[in-house]
């Protein structure tokens, strides 16, 4: 560890997406920080947060950039903005939670309509594995529905952070393995929508993926 | 320590382009008399994202409405109230409004985080504001050494 510093080969720009308290703050704390918090001491996300990590792949270092966004209704149509320039998206649901599986209809839908760039990284993860007696979704649905998006699939749980690591690291790795998602000046200019009326209202719009 | 960890308030430096801030404005007209709250959020949001200190003060007036009529929404009206404040360089009110979200939600991170912006803000300017008022002083100094001088003649 002697050595400077190597320089940043790229940043990539990570979107969390799902329903609410289904552990997104939480996988990210996780992975970050290393840390979790019992829910009486978590907040819903208001709007979108924010997280920096260097990630290496390859022996290059990355700067990803997390975002973590509210799952609240109430904030849904202003998430349009956050997928401005964004290489992966990262599909959240809980385990133990049949409701949060298939809402994930909803956010694809979210998905496909502001993020046009086929090349985005799509991963589905099913979080809350450490409650496998409360296990609603079995592994193999998650699975299935993560292959017909097209998409990385894992499983995982913050709470004991199986999974956590390797979720990113896959993600991060495949951001790498797409240079042309990345290497193309400003990648979000395709991906980003001109909005209009009934994109900001809803999710009218088709599905890009 | 981690190196995750530092004051960042995402909503804060990031904003929306016109043509999103126009959709916003233009349902929240589209729904005059009595629009809805989610819609008048939504706007007011959108000029507080803004980087003009016209919309941004527009946008926290709108915000304090929605705060005063809508217990449900406290959380994050005060959130916002607290990044308007700040983005305008309101800083002692900005430390109000994200003090109150703090209170009830102490481990909150984002507030935290927020917090940790305002105080940077503050320290760097107390630093700014001794310099200015030391100046102000001097030339205060000057101008009623220069009259008194001037009435003694």
């Amino acid at each position: 560890m002697a050595a400077a510093a190597p320089e940043i080969a790229g940043s990539f720009k990570i979107l969390f997406v799902g329903d609410s308290n289904v552990g997104k703050s939480s996988i990210l704390l996780r992975f970050t920080d290393d840390v979790f918090l019992p829910p009486d001491e978590t907040s819903a996300t208001i709007g979108v947060d924010f997280k920096v990590k260097m990630h290496e792949v390859g022996g290059k270092r990355y700067k990803l950039l997390l975002w973590d966004t509210a799952g609240q209704e109430r904030f849904r149509t202003l998430t349009s903005s956050y997928y401005r320039g964004v290489h992966g998206v990262v599909l959240v649901y809980d385990v133990s939670s049949r409701e949060s599986f298939e809402h994930l209809d909803t956010w694809v839908e979210e998905v496909g309509t502001y993020c046009l760039d086929p090349d985005v990284v799509k991963m589905v993860v099913g979080n809350k594995i450490d409650k496998e007696s409360e296990r609603q979704v079995t592994r193999r649905e998650g699975a299935e529905y993560a292959r017909r998006l097209q998409a990385l699939f894992l499983e995982c749980s913050a709470k004991t952070r199986t999974g956590v690591q390797q979720a990113i690291e896959e993600l991060a790795s495949k951001i790498v393995d797409t240079p042309a998602l990345w290497r193309k000046p400003a990648s979000g200019a395709k991906g980003t929508v001109s909005i209009d009326e009934s994109v900001a209202s809803g999710f009218g719009g088709g599905c890009a993926c | 320590m981690s190196d995750s960890y530092f004051p960042y308030a995402a909503d804060a430096e990031q904003r929306l382009m016109a043509g999103e801030l126009l959709v916003l404005q233009r349902q929240y007209e589209r729904e005059q008399p009595r629009p809805r709250v989610q819609t008048k959020f939504n706007y007011a949001w959108g000029l507080i994202k803004s980087d003009s200190k016209q919309e941004q003060r527009r946008g926290v007036a709108m915000m304090h409405e929605i705060h005063n009529e809508h217990a449900e929404r406290r959380r994050e009206c005060l959130y916002y109230l607290s990044i308007g404040y700040y983005k305008m360089g309101e800083y002692s009110n900005a430390r109000v409004y994200i003090e109150q979200l703090l209170a009830v939600e102490p481990s909150n991170a984002q507030a935290q985080s927020l917090r940790g912006l305002i105080d940077q803000k503050v320290a760097r300017d107390g630093l700014i504001g001794l310099a200015v008022s030391g100046g102000v002083l001097a030339a205060v100094g000057a101008v009623a050494v220069a009259i008194l001088a001037k009435r003694s003649k």
